[in-house]
């Protein structure tokens, strides 16, 4: 009696091959060697000057510090800590509020009304504005002499009104530029909201309210959750855009009244190209880089998990 | 396919024929030559009808020399400098203001091709007074030629003035303060700066300082050869300081912008202003009667007029370093300085220029006996100081002036900093 024999087996494939990497590769590639030149190589450049002292002109030596400018600007830096804590108050309010005031509009504006497209397009259009002009026109709003506080505090006799310096107190002059932001920046997260709405099941919305849910249960338990990718999006995006703020501070006050607005970027920024001390600047640069990928990548490795679950 | 290699290459020779088309930048096939200049922008008719001839009469007289202008705010151009300077960007020749903090700071990056054998050539030496050429060879070498010479006093409002009962300039810092005194009780706002450019609000605690300290230690202090922490006329200064901000500023002084302070200026809603000579022509230009606007020296008992000079500079990596020197020769030729001072006001460096009184008007006469009695001049401090002392110079000054720093610790802050850099 013959021993049926099996076909000897193929040789088995590495994932590389099995999973096409080389076939995609020519098309990736233009787009790695962008990357790569763009954002790693000056990010690595950035961290590399960090170590160093230099004053930005070129031709001039760059003298090895090791972590010199580390401790400066931690133990030293005047502005440092109040650049780090105003960051932080502005990374927070962005995920609270203009996040909200997004969420809201889009929910609004999700149903069927009268104008729906026009109120759509006002409040997204403050977001393509260049963020300097939107700096432009609110330092005019908040003129003390001709702004709209000004304005109405003589049209209604309300001198505390017209006495109230928004980018001139600094107990206030962040929270004025925040102002400003959450006008810019509602419409283009409003937006990014409506497109997830879209992925809401009418079905599950008619089903709830069949089974007796009210508003408030039908948008906790249903509409949330299917919101949650569009979510994770938001927020990641709110929260890079936010621990870099730059424009609207640099437009608005500078950093002033005397560096108490200033931000991370701002302050890096202004030690490397302002004060010629380009490692303190990058030391700055690299301390919000380490702050931006702890926070970040945590978060995208949790939320990948839950949606695994 | 054979398409294909065919765009390819006409695509090729395209791109290698501008390629070298822009290396060959500067020098044309006729052998005549282009340099670049940069330079502050001209904000006013009269400044940019000035430069326009000025520009033509030397390349009407250089036909084989052209000069390619680039113009900036003054924040932008500084930036421009800082990330150019040393590289294949940096123009052939760019103005800045002289003093350690800002041109010297270029000097030392190696910024500034030095000179001495132009000055033997075109015989500059002559040209130029002593304090101008101090400012060249402050670094030990032939750095820059001479563009200007500014002083800075403070402007005030005749009008103003006499509804306050002010019948005449001050001529002692107690005078000044009674006089600011006698504008509040008449209504008046005495003074404006605006405080998001803090270089405005600067020239007032600088001039305080000199009144407070005297020549001999505010140098010391700017030169960090004394201790802002142990002189006492710095306290004194800085308690000064936060009094003029706190009773006789303009309202909403920190959100506002130096152009936007000026405009109440302008306007008639503050009495006083410290400006420079160039502001002669910025009330013309914003059509303020200046017969109605006086100028004083900030009376600090010294003597000293506050103010800066500025020099252009030709870079070491300009590839016609002749043909710059001969454009700064005619900047500095006796033509180019009569079209500014004729136009602008602006007063020559070149010695043999003189000024004629007849031909200037009731404000720009009111300089000359300020530029005649001057007995030296004490820069700004944003250019005595080195960058980031400024930054911090600046802070300090506004958290003094914001009412959140004690006078008494702002010395003593300052010199923390600057023991630590």
């Amino acid at each position: 009696m013959s021993v049926p024999t099996r076909a000897p087996a193929a040789p088995r494939r590495s994932w590389v091959l099995r999973s096409g990497f080389l076939r995609a590769l020519p098309f990736l590639a233009p787009a790695i060697v962008a990357y790569v030149v763009f954002v790693l190589a000056p990010m690595a450049e950035s961290v590399r000057l960090s170590f160093f002292e230099w004053t930005g002109f070129v031709g001039t030596p760059q003298v090895f510090v090791g972590f010199e400018n580390y401790v400066r600007i931690f133990t030293q830096d005047p502005v440092f800590w109040t650049a780090f804590r105003n960051t932080l108050i502005w990374v927070v309010l962005s995920l609270v509020i203009p996040l909200t005031i997004s969420l809201l509009l889009a929910v609004a504006l999700n149903r069927p009304l009268f104008g729906r497209n026009v109120f759509r397009s006002m409040f997204y259009i403050p977001g393509v504005l260049a963020s300097i002009a939107v700096a432009n026109m609110w330092r005019w709003i908040y003129n003390p002499n001709y702004g709209i506080g000004a304005s109405l505090g003589k049209a209604f006799g309300l001198p505390w009104l017209s006495d109230i310096q928004w980018l001139g107190n600094q107990d206030i002059a962040l929270y004025s530029v925040f102002v400003a932001f959450i006008w810019q920046s509602v419409g283009t997260n409003m937006v990014l909201f409506l497109a997830g709405l879209q992925a809401v099941q009418k079905e599950h919305l008619e089903a709830a309210k069949i089974d007796g849910a009210n508003a408030w249960q039908v948008f906790r338990n249903v509409t949330l959750p299917a919101l949650r990718p569009m979510t994770v999006v938001v927020t990641v995006l709110t929260f890079i855009g936010s621990i870099k703020v730059f424009d609207l501070v640099v437009g608005m006050t500078g950093g002033g009244p005397a560096q108490q607005t200033q931000v991370l970027a701002l302050w890096s920024y202004q030690q490397s190209l302002g004060n010629h001390q380009y490692g303190m600047g990058n030391a700055i640069a690299t301390v919000l880089l380490i702050v931006t990928l702890i926070i970040v990548v945590p978060y995208l490795i949790w939320t990948a998990r839950q949606e695994d679950k | 396919m054979r398409t294909i290699r065919t765009v390819a290459a006409i695509a090729t020779a395209a791109m290698l024929a501008a390629g070298l088309a822009a290396c060959s930048a500067g020098d044309d096939s006729d052998g005549a030559t282009t340099i670049t200049y940069w330079k502050l922008a001209d904000t006013d008719a009269a400044s940019k009808k000035a430069w326009a001839q000025t520009l033509k009469g030397f390349e009407d007289s250089h036909p084989n020399i052209t000069v390619k202008v680039q113009e900036r705010s003054t924040d932008g151009h500084k930036e421009a400098l800082r990330t150019a300077l040393g590289t294949s960007g940096a123009p052939d020749v760019y103005w800045s203001w002289a003093g350690p903090g800002i041109g010297g700071e270029y000097v030392k990056a190696g910024g500034s091709l030095d000179l001495a054998k132009y000055y033997k050539k075109y015989d500059w030496n002559e040209r130029f007074s002593p304090a101008s050429m101090s400012s060249v060879k402050q670094y030990g070498k032939y750095d820059g030629v001479p563009s200007g010479q500014s002083g800075a006093a403070v402007f005030y409002n005749k009008d103003l003035f006499a509804k306050a009962g002010i019948t005449a300039p001050p001529t002692s810092y107690k005078e000044l303060v009674d006089d600011a005194d006698k504008l509040v009780a008449a209504g008046i706002t005495p003074i404006e700066f605006g405080g998001t450019v803090n270089w405005h609000l600067m020239r007032l605690l600088d001039n305080i300082l000199m009144t407070e300290c005297g020549q001999k230690t505010f140098t010391a202090l700017v030169a960090a050869k004394a201790d802002w922490g142990k002189e006492d006329c710095v306290t004194a200064a800085y308690e000064q300081f936060h009094t003029w901000t706190q009773k006789y500023l303009t309202k909403g002084w920190a959100s506002l912008s130096d152009s936007e302070a000026n405009a109440l200026f302008f306007k008639g809603d503050a009495a006083m202003v410290i400006e420079g000579n160039w502001f002669d022509n910025v009330l013309r230009a914003n059509d303020v009667d200046t017969a109605t606007i006086g100028v004083f020296m900030f009376p600090t008992g010294t003597g000293q007029l506050y103010g800066d000079t500025s020099n252009n500079y030709i870079t070491p990596t300009s590839k016609h370093p002749d043909a710059a020197a001969e454009f700064l020769d005619y900047l500095t030729s006796a033509k180019p300085q009569k079209i500014s001072l004729d136009l602008v006001g602006t007063r020559p460096v070149n010695v043999d220029v003189k000024i004629d009184p007849s031909t200037q008007d009731s404000l720009d006469k009111e300089w000359n006996p300020i530029f005649a009695d001057a007995k030296g001049l004490f820069a700004f401090n944003d250019q005595g100081l080195s960058l980031a002392q400024t930054t911090e110079y600046w802070r300090i000054q506004n958290l003094v002036a914001t009412n959140d720093l004690e006078p008494s610790k702002a010395g003593a802050q300052f010199q923390k900093f600057i023991d630590q850099q």
